[in-house]
């Protein structure tokens, strides 16, 4: 299971988020990508300190600046579904089973000059 | 992307975090980044005067965050008594 | 015409674009309030922006903060009019009208 397909999941529950500020905030996830950004709404910020706090009806967070998430216990059961998103193996999605390595990139692109797929 | 990590899946692991905290739950997942899913998970948080468990549930930790993960051995864990330790809290990583 | 070896070089995740799940359009207008990392804290007027979240604020207020910390307020605040925030630095946004300073709203058994 993706740490992302999880969040993803507990769109419109409650949570904590702690930032790399040491600030944390609650909310309920309205959204996020893949990048973890995120936005929360009905939002209560408690300073690094713990002792000062503020309310927000709505914010954005930059997904790199978190430091944890703490979800409800009861997501992890609901993300089953889409617990890994359609891939590929890894490597070479080159067209037509072909591709992968760094010299087939050069191959590619003498392909990609002599004929369009 | 065969990771180390895959074998961790549904084990107990210990997360050391960049900050030092020590957090210990079973890895539900994980992604390229470290970004790890930590169930039923709590932090330890060690002092000198006695050890406290504290309890986090749910957590997904950013892989930014992750100093080290290691595969907790139950059977030993289970036989710590945490009533005898007594050490300072490790300090964060310095960047 | 396809383009296999920048397909190659994007990755495994060549899906469709979504929009950008901020919508600063609707702050237009509007008093923000950003935080940056490193712990400057600013709002103004949202102007502009861009994808990068390159924002244009006007008659920005910077929250002056504790000389000895970094990520502590203090009560001064000094104009700074007319900026330029850079994207990459921008740690949260969140409309200004609508932020206020609360008590401790989380129940607490003991003081």
């Amino acid at each position: 299971m993706l740490p992302l397909s999880l969040l993803r999941t507990a769109v419109n529950h409650p949570m904590l988020v702690e930032l790399k500020n040491g600030e944390t905030y609650n909310g309920h996830l309205v959204n996020c990508d893949n990048w973890m950004n995120i936005n929360l709404r009905e939002v209560i910020c408690t300073s690094r300190e713990g002792d000062k706090f503020w309310k927000m009806p709505e914010c954005y967070i930059r997904g790199s600046t978190i430091k944890y998430l703490r979800i409800p216990d009861e997501i992890i059961d609901m993300v089953k579904e889409e617990a890994q998103r359609p891939r590929g193996d890894g490597r070479g999605r080159g067209r037509g089973g072909r591709g992968g390595g760094r010299g087939e990139i050069c191959l590619n692109s003498s392909l990609y000059n002599s004929h369009s797929e | 992307m065969a990771s180390e990590l895959e074998g961790y899946i549904n084990h107990t692991v210990t997360v050391f975090t960049c900050e030092g905290r020590i957090i210990v739950g079973t890895m539900k997942g994980f992604d390229q980044t470290i970004n790890l899913i930590l169930e039923d998970s709590h932090e330890r948080v060690y002092s000198t005067t006695g050890v406290e468990q504290v309890t986090l549930g749910l957590y997904i930790v950013r892989g930014d965050n992750v100093a080290l993960v290691g595969e907790v051995d139950e059977e030993v864990d289970k036989k710590i008594d945490f009533t005898e330790i007594h050490v300072e809290p490790m300090g964060a990583v310095v960047h | 015409m396809s383009q296999p070896s920048k397909d190659l070089g994007s990755g495994s995740q060549a899906k469709p674009k979504k929009e950008s799940i901020l919508d600063l359009s609707k702050y237009i207008d509007r008093a923000i309030r950003v935080k940056f990392t490193g712990g400057r804290e600013v709002s103004g007027v949202l102007k502009g922006f861009d994808p990068l979240v390159n924002l244009v604020l006007d008659g920005c207020i910077e929250y002056v903060r504790d000389p000895d910390d970094n990520f502590k307020l203090t009560d001064d605040e000094r104009q700074l009019g007319l900026v330029v925030c850079r994207g990459t630095s921008v740690v949260l946004i969140c409309p200004h009208d609508g932020m206020e300073s609360i008590a401790n709203p989380f129940i607490q058994s003991a003081d």
